[in-house]
């Protein structure tokens, strides 16, 4: 049983700070996905815990056993890279059995390892071949397999996927989905694709700027978004923001109005907020609808027609640009103007500071 | 139009060619067929019958089998030094390559001094009789492989850039020490890289002329290169000797080439022109 | 430790200075060849800065300031050898850069019989140079000689390539292209290879002639094959010995002699001291006229 316990772990180049200070806990079995931008440290994040990467300060236990200074091969962790690091001389077999082989196994359970794990990833015809005459799906099988081998108590993704073109990348995510639920073991990945962090996971943590930015279940932070950034970064199409004024607070009930915006009566938590004060709001586009009597105005740019829904950029009065998601084919014109309507209870509200103005929403 | 031209200008290559490179060529292996009186004409003609067995005797039987003698020193001393070289050269060419510290600075500019300043001759062998290595085949072996360091180095560490470290790190979390992660996983992918080394190193040692003379003096140590002198004297100058003796030095030589041809332009593309 | 030193943010209690692990790239790797090379090169090379400066037997040497030095600027023999040196590293690598290129151009080009052509102008390269000297001063006698033999099949009378004073150097430098060309077009080749063909094919949709694709293509795009050429030969030329000693021993008189040959001699005669005065002059002629030429080809690069 292990689960992973980060404290307040820093990682620092030099005098540039790439990890400021990560707090999390994982518990034994759970899927955790690592998200953000390039750049936000998610990576570092990884291959600290890998034990690729010094931790500058902080503590770091997987299970019961203090980490930060454990060598990789004692840490009971497996990876899988991204360009999957394959040994190029060795068959597929070898590859697999290479950690085996340096940690003494005897050789017949090794075998029975290997043979075993290939079959878990139905790849037993592929054992005699090197990883130059596989395929990316295979040699991507192969790397996992490898992790599978030695029956590690966490594995580690470093955004296994990204090499693989869409479609297969699609199949790959939902094997790696059955493997989780097969094995049962911790998993940790690292992805750019808040797709792949959406339906993988069974807790996103959202990195920024080497800060964890939230942490919590895929619905969690799609629906209630701790602040601006990951608002934005989680959801597709990308949430629309616009700058509101806080007109009038009556009790819990709070009148804004902005550039774009029509004067309107939001639900948002006692003194919360102040009137005066300057607000964001995001609406996400699904959650636009045409209405003759709605609270935005806008001039239709270009739309988008996929068959099933119509995406609909629409410019606004302030010249920012949102993007709304309407069901089915729309007859719509360039050029028009658009009344929509937006649904108030899915309104996200957020400060000047860009934290999220609290409101107790049920969570639908 | 152009299809004549091609031809016009291949034509004038393979002439060209001919007489440049393949003529004194032929000229050597010709002389190593006539009996001396023939080859002390030192012209360009065919052997008035085949006495190239005979020359070939003589050659190796002068001087008390002199030149079997600096057959085996020589592939001793090539084989050895190149060996050496190549393990050591792969050692610092891959940690030079993936850690970066501040002494990385210090060994390059002592790798790109290597290459450019000249050994310094006398105080080399002041040193090698320092430590009873001087006009020992151990110590030379040693010079050469002191001396080819730089240029190995420089080329397995353009070549290591090209391995993802990605490599390394699937090794050390597979539990690969350091030595493991060297020896199993990275040596075994310098391969392109080690040939190149072996062709260029192996074919420099083995014609070496000037480190033998200075520094493994007397005939018992004699190199192959240094069996040439035997048959030249200001007077009375053997040509069907010499020659053949020549013929057969360049034997070795020749059989890398005829199997590594293809490798050295490879080898020259990841190293000489990146590095 | 250096965590006190860093921002605000490292002295939080929370923070906890963690134990290092060892590195995977292990500085004892270093080690062999940094012994190998550190004492057979770099401590002579040392002790020849100060052997420079005295009268030496290998047994004790007396210190006599720079008369080594002086001694060297005074005899017109060694000058000539200083001259003849910087003569000859630049005959042979300008020739070894010019006809490399030209060779690698046309061996990459459409040609009939291109394997052949590679192979016999690479071949040289691996025969030993001495093999190849004493070839080469029997082909260039100036009477029974081939060369000057084919010469006046043609009606020309040859000159006396080795034996004459004036031309024994440069006939030697011939030689050593002859032998090192070779590896220029080598390089050479690897460089054009690696340029992308689109390149070549966007000139050709502009209208660029051959000779335009040569100056405005090939020519830029392998400069880095250039600059590795004319380093390696030019400081292969300034060190040259041993085709020198196997074709003239320097002669005739000093004629062809270099700072090499001079070391050499100097060491032959015993005076040691002298002779290693010799290294230290070409270390120097070589850091002298290296260095800034390395700079300059590099600095070009830099431009593009």
């Amino acid at each position: 049983m292990a689960g992973l316990e980060l404290k307040s772990l820093y990682k620092s180049y030099g005098e540039v700070e790439v990890i400021k200070g990560v707090d999390l806990s994982v518990d034994h079995g759970e899927f955790v996905v690592f998200v953000g931008p390039s750049g936000c440290g998610k990576s570092t994040l990884l291959r600290m815990i890998a034990g690729l990467e010094e931790i500058t300060g902080g503590e770091l236990w997987i299970g019961d056993t203090l980490c930060n200074a454990v060598e990789p091969r004692d840490r009971g962790i497996a990876m899988v890279f991204q360009s999957y690091a394959l040994y190029p001389h060795m068959t597929v077999y070898e590859n697999m059995g290479f950690g085996l082989k340096l940690a003494k196994t005897p050789k017949d359970v090794r075998d029975a390892k290997i043979r075993e794990a290939a079959r878990i990833l139905q790849m037993e015809n592929l054992l005699e071949r090197k990883p130059g005459q596989l395929s990316g799906g295979q040699r991507q099988r192969v790397a996992i397999g490898r992790a599978i081998v030695r029956k590690p108590e966490v594995f580690l993704f470093d955004e296994p996927l990204s090499n693989l073109d869409a479609a297969l990348r699609v199949d790959m995510r939902m094997e790696l989905s059955k493997l989780h639920d097969e094995l049962g073991s911790t998993m940790i990945y690292v992805t750019h694709d808040q797709v792949e962090a959406m339906t993988l996971a069974d807790k996103i943590v959202v990195l920024n700027g080497g800060v964890v930015q939230q942490v919590g279940s895929p619905i969690e932070l799609y629906q209630r978004p701790a602040n601006l950034f990951v608002a934005g970064f989680i959801g597709s199409p990308k949430m629309n923001f616009a700058p509101v004024n806080v007109d009038r607070v009556e009790g819990t009930s709070v009148t804004i109005s902005g550039k774009d915006i029509a004067a309107m009566t939001l639900e948002i938590p006692l003194n919360a907020v102040q009137a005066g004060d300057v607000l964001t709001i995001g609406v996400r586009p699904h959650d636009l609808v045409p209405s003759p009597s709605g609270a935005i105005v806008g001039r239709i740019g270009l739309i988008e027609r996929l068959g099933n829904e119509t995406n609909v950029n629409i410019e606004l009065p302030s010249g920012a640009s949102w993007l709304a998601v309407l069901d089915g084919d729309q007859a719509l014109q360039r050029g028009a103007s658009l009344i929509m309507n937006l649904d108030r209870a899915k309104i996200a509200v957020f400060d000047a500071g860009g934290q999220a103005v609290t409101a107790e929403k049920p969570l639908a | 139009m152009s299809f004549i031209r091609k031809y016009w200008l291949s034509a004038v290559a393979i002439l060209v060619s001919v007489v440049v490179f393949l003529v004194p060529f032929a000229f050597i292996v010709l002389t190593a067929f006539k009996d001396p009186k023939q080859a002390s004409l030192l012209d360009f003609s065919w052997p008035q019958g085949n006495y190239l067995w005979g020359n070939i005797v003589e050659v190796v039987t002068t001087r008390n089998w002199m030149l079997v003698t600096a057959f085996v020193n020589s592939s001793i001393l090539t084989v050895a030094s190149v060996a050496l070289l190549v393990i050591f050269g792969a050692m610092v060419g891959f940690v030079l390559q993936r850690r970066k510290t501040r002494l990385n600075g210090l060994i390059e500019f002592l790798i790109l001094a290597g290459l450019m300043i000249p050994p310094a001759v006398v105080p080399t062998i002041w040193l090698l009789q320092g430590i009873q290595l001087f006009g020992r085949l151990h110590g030379l072996i040693l010079i050469e492989v002191a001396y080819g360091l730089p240029f190995t180095i420089l080329l397995y560490r353009a070549f290591i850039s090209t391995i993802p470290r990605e490599l390394d790190e699937a090794a050390i979390i597979d539990g690969a020490r350091p030595f493991d992660v060297f020896f199993k996983v990275i040596l075994p992918l310098l391969w392109p890289v080690t040939v190149t080394n072996i062709v260029v190193q192996s074919v420099a040692i083995f014609n070496d002329f000037t480190n033998p003379l200075y520094y493994l003096p007397g005939n018992a140590n004699a190199t192959v290169q240094l069996t040439l002198y035997n048959f030249q004297s200001q007077f009375n100058t053997s040509y069907n000797l010499l020659f053949t003796n020549i013929v057969l030095i360049t034997i070795p030589p020749l059989i890398v080439f005829l199997f590594f041809n293809r490798q050295i332009v490879a080898g020259m593309t990841a190293g000489a022109v990146k590095g | 430790m250096a965590d006190m030193t860093q921002s605000g943010l490292a002295v939080t209690p929370a923070r906890i200075a963690a134990p290092r692990r060892r590195s995977p790239y292990p500085g004892w790797f270093f080690l062999p060849a940094a012994i190998i090379y550190g004492v057979l090169f770099l401590l002579p090379t040392v002790a020849s800065l100060y052997f420079s400066l005295t009268r030496w037997t290998l047994f004790n040497s007396t210190f006599i300031g720079l008369d080594n030095f002086a001694q060297f600027l005074r005899e017109p023999f060694l000058i000539k050898g200083l001259i003849n040196t910087v003569i000859y590293a630049v005959i042979t690598s300008s020739m070894k850069v010019v006809l490399g290129l030209l060779l690698a151009v046309l061996l990459t080009s459409q040609i009939a019989a291109r394997g052949y052509l590679r192979s016999v102008v690479f071949f040289p390269v691996l025969v030993s140079t001495v093999g190849v000297g004493i070839t080469f001063t029997v082909l260039m006698h100036p009477t029974n000689g081939m060369i000057n033999e084919g010469l006046a099949l043609l009606g020309i009378k040859g000159p006396g390539w080795l034996v004459n004073p004036n031309l024994a150097l440069y006939s030697v430098a011939l030689v050593d292209v002859w032998k090192g060309v070779g590896l220029a077009t080598v390089i050479y080749i690897a460089g054009i290879v690696a340029i992308p063909r689109d390149y070549y094919e966007a000139a050709r949709i502009d209208g660029a002639t051959k000779l335009q694709n040569f100056f405005y293509i090939t020519l830029p795009l392998c400069r880095p094959a250039t600059s590795t050429v004319i380093i390696l030969s030019f400081i292969g030329g300034l060190r040259t010995f041993d085709l020198i000693w196997a074709m003239t021993r320097g002669g005739p008189g000093f004629a062809s002699d270099t700072v090499a040959s001079v070391i050499y001699k100097q060491y032959q005669s015993g005076f040691y001291g002298l002779s290693t005065a010799g290294n230290v002059v070409l270390f120097v002629l070589i850091a002298v006229l290296v260095v800034p030429l390395t700079m300059m080809l590099n600095r070009k690069e830099g431009h593009e």
